[in-house]
């Protein structure tokens, strides 16, 4: 038994990166990303009786990510607005300028996104989440899902100059 | 042969299936156009992704990974039985949820429910009434679908509103939880009350706690099958609100 709880300590450490990432999507400053990483990773230890067995552990964990999001972005958001890392020093450089100014943009253009497309967006384009897994990790119809994907994908589109009136 | 959007976005993200995936990879090859929408739901996709995949290069903070295996010490010191933490069980149902989503807040509350199941007194009569059809909502649970708006909500509310849609007969229909009785519901408007077509009790069994996604499936068939169109979005609930809940008329 030890070993096994052990092992899922391994797995969630393994999905650390994915679930930074997934806060850096909803959260843009780094610290309240981190927060709410580590919010959620003690959310899953303390309700991991919950996790049927066979259950998928991420989508599991992306689940609760969400709700903890939507519960308390408030206090996941009370360091601002700021995109970047405040101490590049601790983490290696390793983006150059250029792809600092996409995220920069990227994550700018998202933050003004309504919640419920934030969610889509970053479940499906930023994690790679299959449609049906999204609308299972957010709990909604896959119709409900693909219609936010949509109208999110839409409005991004807009904000980075992207949008179909600068094609046509 | 001409394609609505969501239909391109899914061909796009390789969700369509292989007929619809073959006539559309067809209808690309002689239609510029359709391959410019295409390619632009391709590329905004890989902008998102590119932005966000540079966290995965970053180091993650000690302080996680700690989290991270902190559960595992836990459960050795309570003989690697118990994975929650004994200090917590006093607390209220889990986590203060917030109900965007219905569904999130049934399984919210089932979650916590074997934690607490008897703290709790049952039921509160007063929120539902027999009506000349149906069950019709009553007291706070009709104030709550009146007024509340689902984005709004604390998380702390007798009644969490989760999705508002509109019927396919026009009218409002409205998702809700409440929190006293962890009872799931939908509500829907006639006329000038809120007709309650089903209920769905979390009926907690410590050893069968089911996970998030299959706690009320009924109520989550029942709002497919009567949903017109898309789920309302935060500013037309408010609308739809401020409309007295009314049918909207052409």
């Amino acid at each position: 038994m030890t070993n096994a709880s052990e092992e899922i300590g391994e797995r969630i450490v393994e999905l650390l990166p994915r679930l930074r990432r997934f806060a850096r999507s909803l959260s843009r400053n780094q610290h309240d990303a981190d927060d709410l990483v580590q919010a959620v990773v003690e959310r899953a230890w303390t309700h991991l009786a919950q996790l049927k067995p066979g259950a998928n552990l991420a989508s599991w964990m992306f689940g609760i990510m969400k709700n903890a999001w939507i519960d308390n972005r408030r206090s996941f958001k009370r360091r601002g607005e700021v995109a970047l890392p405040e101490d590049s020093g601790e983490h290696p450089a390793v983006s150059p300028v250029d792809a600092h100014a996409t995220l920069w943009s990227v994550s700018e253009a998202m933050d003004k996104l309504p919640e419920d497309q934030r969610l889509a967006i970053a479940l499906v384009l930023v994690e790679g989440f299959s449609y049906k897994e999204a609308a299972e990790v957010l709990e909604i119809p896959i119709g409900t899902l693909t219609s936010r994907l949509a109208r999110g994908r839409t409005a991004l589109a807009a904000a980075l100059g992207k949008g179909d009136g600068e094609v046509a | 042969m001409n394609y609505d959007d969501e239909t391109l976005m899914a061909y796009a993200d390789g969700e369509l299936d292989e007929a619809r995936r073959a006539a559309i990879a067809a209808a690309i090859a002689s239609d510029p156009a359709l391959a410019r929408r295409v390619e632009q739901h391709r590329a905004l996709r890989g902008d998102v992704a590119e932005a966000f995949s540079k966290v995965m290069d970053e180091s993650v903070p000690q302080r996680l990974v700690n989290a991270a295996r902190g559960g595992s010490t836990l459960a050795s010191a309570a003989g690697g039985k118990v994975l929650r933490f004994p200090t917590r069980s006093g607390r209220a149902p889990g986590p203060p949820w917030r109900a965007r989503e219905w569904v999130a807040m049934a399984a919210s509350l089932l979650l916590g429910v074997f934690i607490s199941w008897r703290a709790f007194t049952p039921s509160d009569p007063g929120v539902m009434v027999a009506g000349k059809d149906a069950l019709v909502a009553h007291g706070i649970l009709a104030r709550a679908l009146d007024h509340q708006l689902a984005s709004a909500q604390r998380g702390e509310e007798p009644v969490l509103i989760g999705l508002t849609f509109k019927a396919h007969d026009g009218n409002y229909c409205r998702s809700f939880i409440l929190r006293a009785t962890r009872t799931a519901g939908l509500a829907c408007r006639m006329g000038d009350e809120w007709q309650i077509p089903a209920t769905d009790t979390a009926s907690p069994s410590p050893g069968d706690v089911q996970q998030a996604s299959s706690v009320a499936p009924a109520i989550l068939r029942l709002i497919e099958a009567r949903m017109e169109g898309q789920a309302l979005d935060a500013d037309e609930e408010q609308s739809a609100k401020l409309a007295g809940w009314k049918q909207q008329r052409p």
